[in-house]
This record gives C-alpha cells, sequence and structure tokens, in this order.
C-alpha cells in the first residue's frame, strides 16, 4: 500500500509551522511574505495533485492486482524446474481482498500487438476471416483431410463455404484450395455442414446440406472429381441433387448436418439426420444403397422433449473393453452406441451412451435421466458442433470442435479473423464409470514439445501462490497430478451447500479443500490470470465431490470480453489421484482433468499477461487443505500452419 | 306505450347490431399481427420500445415472428446509422483529445454493429440458422455498451439517449431472433 500522505503532510506541516523572524523593514516584509505565500500556495498545488494522482493509481492497482483473495503472493521464492525441494510458499503480509470485476473498466483500446498475439501456434484456424463447423473429416491415401465452414469475405458468419486442409498427422496442416462454393441453385444460400462415408471399395462420397435459393434445406451429393488425386482438391456435386429434401411435418428450416452412414445388417447404409418437433429435439433415419435414392424410416433414432433444434447430430459405436476406436459399422457385443447432439438453444454439446437397436433403428440411452441433451457434455467451455470421424490409419476414433470467440465482433473485425478448431481428440469408453467418455488430444500433438520443465512434489500451502520457472509461458503443454492433505479431507466439515463452477466466487472463493491448481496466462503481479483448478465440495454425509473449473473473471482487464466460470463436477474414483492436462496456445486454453473425463475449453484475451510477460503459477486458496503437486511443463512448437507449398493454380 | 315498446325494442337492436360492429373493426384495424407483435414483444425486454419499433413499420402487421425479427433488425441498422451520424457530426466540431478519442472508438464499435451484426442477423433470420442472429444482436447490444463507457471520465456522453435506444432495440431483437431456433 503506497502511502500517499507524505507528501501533503510534509507541505501542510510546512506551511502550518511558524513564518520565520520578524524583519524591521516594512514594505520589503509584505513583498515577502506575499511571495512567500505565493509560492506555498503553488507547491500546494502541485504536491495535491501528484498526491492525488498516486492515491488513484494505488486504488486502481488494489482494485486490478495482487493476489487472490487471502492468498499472498509478495516477493515467494520462485520456483525453479527439478525443484531442490519444497517450495516456500510464504506468506507474509495481511490478506487483501478485491470485489469481482463488474464491468466498470473501460472497454479496453486493443492495439495490434495485444490482438496478433491472440492468434494461435498449434490449433487449426484459416490465414484470415470466419470459420465454424468442422466437416467431413476423413483419411485417405496418407493424408488426414479436414473441411469446414468458412466465410471467405469476413470475420463474422456469412456467404459460407467449404474449406479444406491436410496434414499427415493432424497438426500439421496445409491449407488447399476451397472444396467447394455456392454456386448451384441448392446451395445458393449455403454450402453447410456435412460428413464423408468411405465406401466398400474406399471411393469416398460427401453428404451436406445445402441451403438452396429459396431457403430450404436439403441434402446434397458430392463425391471426388478424382479419386487418384490424394490430396482431393476438386470435388463434384450429383447433378441430381439435392438427394433429400423436408420431409412432411419438418420445417424447411430444421433439416440439417447428415451424419457419416454406416452398413445396416441388410447391407444398405444408414444415416441420420438432426431437426425438431415445436420444442422437441429428434434424428430422422433413412437407409439408402446409392446415396441418390433414400427410404425414410418411420421411427426416429431417438427424441428428447425440450431439447430444441438437433445439429449435428453424430452416432458411433465405442468399445466397451478395447483401448481403440471402432468402425463406424460396427455392432455387436462389447460395443455402446453413443449419440452426440448439439443444441442449437444453448449452443453446447451433449452426447449419451447407449444401445443400438439396428432392427428398427432407434437408440436407448443407457440412463435416460442422463439422455442425451439433458446429461453430459463434450466441454463446458466453448465448443460446438462436434464431429468425429473413424481414423482407420491408427484405429482410433476421433473428434473435433468448433471453438469460436469470446471477445466482440468489433474485435474480431480487427484482427481480421475468428474461431478456432480444438486439437483433435480421442474418443475413448470410459471402464471406470461406465457413463462418460475419455478426451485426450492426439498424441501427435507430443511431437511439438520442446524443453520440459520438470516440478516434483511441490508443497502448495494453504493460501498461497508458487510462481514455476518457465521461460515461455504462451504455448504449454502441462500435465499436473494433485494430492490434497488427507488430514484435511477427513477433518473437513460437510455441508449441505451445492457447489457450482458457474456460479461460484472462482478461485477467488475460498473452501477447505479447494480450490487449487494452476494460473495460466497470468502476469507476475497477477493483475490478469486465468486460473485452471479443482474445487472439492464436501456433503453432509462425509462424500466428496470434485469440480473442475476455468475462471475467466480476471483473465483480462478488458471489459469487452466473457468474464464467466466454466466447469463442472468431475468423477473422482476412490484411489485416483486429482490429474490435469493444460494446453495452453494463446488465446486458447484447453483443459482435462481425470484423463479427459471432464474437458473445458476457453478463450482469453489478456492485455498484459503476454508474450514474455505471461507467466504460470500453482496456487492453492484453500483455507485448510495443503497439496502436494507434481508436474511437467513442456515449452511448445508451432505447427507451422500454411498454404500447401508447391500448389498449382487452379 | 305501443310506440315507446318499439322505439326501445328498435333501441336494443341498434345496440346489439352496432356493438359486434365496432369490436369488429377494431379486431380488423389490429388484424392478426397486431396480437402477434403484442405477444412477441412480452418476450423481449423492453416490450415498449418492442411495440412502437414494430408498429411503426407497415410490414409489421402481417409479419410473422422471422418477419417482425428482420424488422426490427432494419430497425437498429436504421437507428445505429443516425446515430454514427451524430457521432461523426460531433467528431468534425470536437477539440478536446480525450473526446475524439472516445468518439472514434465509438465509430469503430457502431461501424461493427452497422457492417457486420445486423447483416450477419438479417442472414441468419433469412436462412434459417438464427443462432448466428442472436450472437450478432447481442453483440450490438455489447458494442454500445462499449461506446458508453468510453464517456465514463467525460463529463457528458452526448448519444446517450440514441445510444440507450440502440442498445436496448439490439437487446429486443436478439429476443425475437431466440424464438426463432
Amino acid at each position: 500500500m503506497v502511502d500517499t500522505n507524505p507528501f501533503l503532510q510534509a507541505s501542510v506541516s510546512d506551511g502550518s509551522d511558524p513564518i520565520g523572524p520578524q524583519v524591521t523593514r516594512r514594505k520589503p516584509i509584505k513583498e515577502q511574505l506575499s511571495i512567500f505565500f505565493g509560492l506555498l500556495a503553488v507547491g500546494l498545488c502541485v504536491a495535491f495533485l501528484i498526491g492525488n494522482n498516486i492515491s488513484d493509481n494505488a486504488h486502481e492497482h488494489e482494485n486490478e492486482c495482487g493476489s487472490l483473495a487471502s492468498l499472498n503472493s509478495m516477493k515467494p521464492e520462485l520456483l525453479r524446474p527439478v525443484s531442490r525441494g519444497p517450495a516456500a510458499g510464504v506468506s507474509e503480509k495481511s490478506n487483501r481482498f478485491f470485489a469481482k470485476v463488474d464491468g466498470t473498466f473501460p472497454a479496453y483500446p486493443w492495439n495490434n500487438s495485444m490482438l496478433s498475439w491472440q492468434r494461435t501456434a498449434f490449433h487449426f484456424q484459416p490465414e484470415k476471416n470466419w470459420m465454424n463447423d468442422p466437416n467431413g473429416p476423413l483419411f485417405y491415401k496418407g493424408w488426414y483431410h479436414f473441411f469446414y465452414q468458412y466465410n471467405p469475405n469476413a470475420a463474422v458468419w456469412g456467404d459460407i463455404v467449404w474449406g479444406h486442409a491436410v496434414s499427415k498427422d493432424l497438426i500439421h496442416w496445409l491449407h488447399l484450395p476451397l472444396a467447394m462454393v455456392a454456386d448451384q441453385w441448392y446451395d445458393k444460400n449455403g454450402v453447410w455442414t456435412g460428413s464423408a462415408t468411405i465406401l466398400h471399395d474406399g471411393k469416398i462420397i460427401m453428404l451436406y446440406t445445402g441451403s438452396t435459393a429459396e431457403a430450404v434445406q436439403v441434402q446434397n451429393l458430392a463425391y471426388p472429381a478424382d479419386h487418384s488425386d490424394p490430396l482431393l482438391i476438386h470435388w463434384v456435386k450429383y447433378p441430381g441433387n439435392p438427394v433429400l429434401v423436408p420431409p412432411p411435418g419438418i420445417d424447411n428450416k430444421d433439416f440439417r448436418d447428415p451424419t457419416t452412414a454406416w452398413l445396416t445388417s441388410e447391407g444398405k447404409w444408414r444415416v441420420t439426420i438432426g431437426s425438431k418437433i415445436n420444442k422437441t429435439g429428434i434424428a430422422l433415419i433413412y437407409d439408402t444403397k446409392d446415396f441418390i435414392n433414400y427410404e425414410m424410416l418411420d421411427g426416429l433414432l431417438h427424441a428428447v422433449p425440450g431439447t430444441g433444434m438437433w445439429e449435428c447430430v453424430d452416432f458411433f459405436p465405442v468399445s466397451e473393453t478395447e483401448e481403440n476406436g471402432l468402425d463406424t459399422s460396427i455392432n455387436g457385443p462389447g460395443v455402446k452406441h453413443v449419440v452426440k447432439v448439439s443444441l442449437d438453444d444453448e449452443r453446447h454439446d451433449y452426447y449419451a451412451i447407449g444401445t443400438y437397436l439396428e432392427k428398427n433403428g432407434t437408440w436407448i440411452p443407457d440412463q435416460p435421466e442422463i439422455d442425451v441433451g439433458i446429461g453430459i457434455r463434450y466441454d463446458y467451455g466453448i465448443f460446438y458442433a462436434a464431429k468425429t470421424f473413424y481414423d482407420q490409419n491408427k484405429k482410433r476414433r476421433v473428434l473435433w470442435g468448433w471453438i469460436g470467440e469470446s471477445d466482440s465482433e468489433a474485435a474480431d473485425t480487427q484482427k481480421g479473423w475468428a474461431s478456432l478448431q480444438s486439437i483433435p481428440r480421442t474418443i475413448l469408453f470410459d471402464q471406470k464409470t461406465g457413463t462418460n467418455l475419455l478426451q485426450w488430444p492426439v498424441e501427435e500433438i507430443e511431437s511439438l514439445r520442446l524443453k520440459r520443465n520438470e516440478f516434483n512434489q511441490v508443497k502448495v500451502q494453504a493460501g498461497s501462490v508458487v510462481p514455476l520457472n518457465v521461460a515461455s509461458a504462451t504455448q504449454l503443454d502441462i500435465i499436473a497430478e494433485f494430492e490434497i492433505d488427507k488430514e484435511a479431507l477427513e477433518r473437513a466439515t460437510g455441508s449441505n451447500v451445492t457447489f457450482s463452477c458457474r456460479t461460484s466466487g472462482g478461485a477467488a472463493e475460498r473452501g477447505a479443500l479447494g480450490p487449487f491448481g494452476l494460473l495460466v496466462l497470468a502476469d507476475e503481479r497477477l493483475c490478469e490470470r486465468t486460473p485452471v483448478y479443482f474445487y472439492i465440495a464436501k456433503g453432509s454425509h462425509g462424500n466428496l465431490n470434485t469440480f473442475f473449473c476455468n475462471d475467466q473473471s480476471r483473465s483480462s482487464a478488458a471489459s469487452d470480453v466473457d468474464k464467466q466460470i466454466y466447469g463442472n463436477f468431475v468423477p473422482v474414483l476412490k484411489d485416483e489421484t486429482l490429474s490435469l492436462r493444460i494446453l495452453v496456445d494463446h488465446s486458447i486454453i484447453e483443459s482435462f482433468a481425470q484423463g479427459g473425463r471432464t474437458v473445458i475449453t476457453s478463450r482469453v484475451y489478456p492485455t498484459r499477461a503476454i508474450y514474455g510477460a505471461a507467466k504460470v503459477f500453482l496456487f492453492n486458496n484453500a483455507t485448510e487443505a495443503s497439496v502436494t503437486a507434481s508436474l511437467k511443463i513442456w515449452e511448445m512448437n508451432s505447427a507451422f500452419i500454411r498454404s500447401y507449398p508447391r500448389h498449382q493454380k487452379f | 306505450m305501443k310506440n315507446i315498446i318499439s322505439f326501445a325494442l328498435l333501441q336494443i337492436a341498434c345496440s346489439f347490431t352496432f356493438l359486434p360492429v365496432s369490436q369488429n373493426s377494431a379486431l380488423e384495424l389490429q388484424g392478426n399481427g397486431g396480437n402477434l407483435i403484442e405477444t412477441t414483444c412480452k418476450k423481449t425486454p423492453f416490450y415498449n420500445l418492442c411495440v412502437s419499433t414494430l408498429q411503426s413499420d407497415p410490414r409489421g402487421s402481417s409479419a410473422d415472428v422471422a418477419g417482425l425479427a428482420r424488422i426490427g433488425a432494419d430497425k437498429v441498422k436504421e437507428k445505429a446509422t443516425a446515430t454514427l451520424g451524430q457521432i461523426t457530426g460531433l467528431l468534425t466540431g470536437a477539440k478536446d483529445p480525450k473526446l475524439k478519442m472516445a468518439l472514434r472508438d465509438c465509430v469503430d464499435y457502431y461501424n461493427a454493429i452497422i457492417k457486420y451484426d445486423v447483416p450477419v442477423a438479417i442472414e441468419a433470420i433469412a436462412k434459417g440458422n438464427p443462432k448466428f442472429g442472436v450472437q450478432s444482436l447481442n453483440d450490438a447490444a455489447n458494442e454500445a455498451d462499449a461506446c458508453e463507457r468510453k464517456f465514463q471520465n467525460q463529463p457528458k456522453f452526448p448519444i446517450s439517449d440514441s445510444n440507450k435506444v440502440v442498445h436496448d432495440l439490439s437487446a429486443v431483437v436478439a429476443s425475437i431472433v431466440q424464438l426463432l431456433l
């Protein structure tokens, strides 16, 4: 706390001191006195102004920076890798509390330095403009293909066409020309989302939604112009399009996003398309032999009342016993089926695990109380329109998800781009819980790991922050394990109060057993920081519930960015240590708890914690429990995503 | 007596004839559109602004919800364009550098509303992907907020009234588009 008083007091005390000894001559006295008082007045004014300025600054800083509530970060020992023992998480001065940011800060002037920092180093994004849904991901002739909804004209949604990129490893991407544009009456108003199916002979077909010239949503068939081109540059639209139009009873604007097809026992291909009837989300189901003629089945794959329009439906099998993915057509014992939907009403992706009844093309959830749309989300942050594909190259099921921006469109248009894709994630059935899927960044991301910083058995006392000495903290892969003080766990008194990340006070709200975790994209003085953390709540019967949260409330001094706290309950089984993985890549944070059982993706836009000023810290804001953390932090290389180099003009 | 009775009967007959007619005319004037505007506006945060804005447009009385959303979006653009004109007018006369900075930032925010937010909303409504419209119009309200915040340290906010209209109307239209989801 800066003491502003000395300046004022000094001048005041000066002013109140008796004036010097009397002077004999009268006229000069008056002059001298007036000069003296004149100077004094000026001096007082100046001192007052300086004093005010300093007190203003100190006031601002108190509100913006400093430690988490009741935490202190005054000169703790900077923790160096391969620790020489427990960290000195000291607490010296008294606690400092400040109010939650309530948006009374002036909207931040974004300068080019801040904006250009926001571009990621290893997440897929086009060179400029707007992107949304992932489309038709597939592996073919040695290349992973990725298509996406793209606006070639602006950094906002509109004029949608299909972008295209290829990669050998799902990480290093090369941009190719647009695959499909809005050049037919049946997709004039938008070449929207679709999926790929690989046929028996290895050929590929694409089914996608077109918004016609009359804004009717129809399904169209397209295929590569040249199957011998591994880059699949050119695409042909079936001349007889559309192959499907909205059936009776379905609104013209509620019929989109066809899935990858799977085989029935009769050898036909089966496809599902999301829609709604009033407020009930539904998945229509069709059989086809040639992708040109279809028969709609009488029933629905599934429906859930109150969930609204189902966009980007996905339907796929998972093995209950094996640690590999399954081709979309697989069915049989030891196999469960997942239905996933994107809820238009709330922009969140939900999934549920259940049983597929092949005969009549329906699916029943294992646990109707966590049915699709009302149960588990893929991601508790920003993650939408997700789509999986079966990677026959490495026998895994891989998930893509669209990550939008959470800043203003003014900023997006100023920086010239908007949206990212998540790092592709493998999907596995969580054998331990039986209700969750496990998502994990594809292993190829590890090829970007550069310098490794290791910290073992770091004890973080209740109410402390430990800086970690990592040279560059804007591109990181962090793997951490936490052990909480067992005595404190048992000692803590339980209560009936329910906890929710979203409505909590974030990382500043202290409980007996949490929050604790990491502060990423934090500057040295913690003016800006994004906590990624666990919070353990003890129920009145002594049961422990663990929550996993991302707190954006102080992630940036800017007021025109989202400041919510994301997160959810994460199942932690007996004898499991708390583990998390965090990918930090400039303005995106992807965080995974318990091996990917609960996942949160956030977009953050710091104004100071950027470039070299960004740091990473361990923190423990619990009131009673200490935690012991072991971490590996890798600094990550760029993926150098760029245009395909040897490409000829078409 | 007879005369009085027949006169009374005539009176009663007349009143019964005219009563429904007058009610019918009232309904005709409102049309179905009138009721739809009211029921739709009840679901928005600023009912009066919503009703007066939609009723002021000739398309209002016969529009469905998507049509009302379209009218609303057009009105947001209209108000934003007018407000932008006010801002640029103030900018030419402004001398104080801090005031100029605040006004210039507001120009950026209003350009975002006019060039991006409203056109995206109109396209999203027309093509049946309303969620992008909801997001855009919420953004427009946020841009107006951002402009107001720029004047926090200024003695006065010269476009306060029109800025509030742009903000509130954007929020209203966002709620209407939400109904299309």
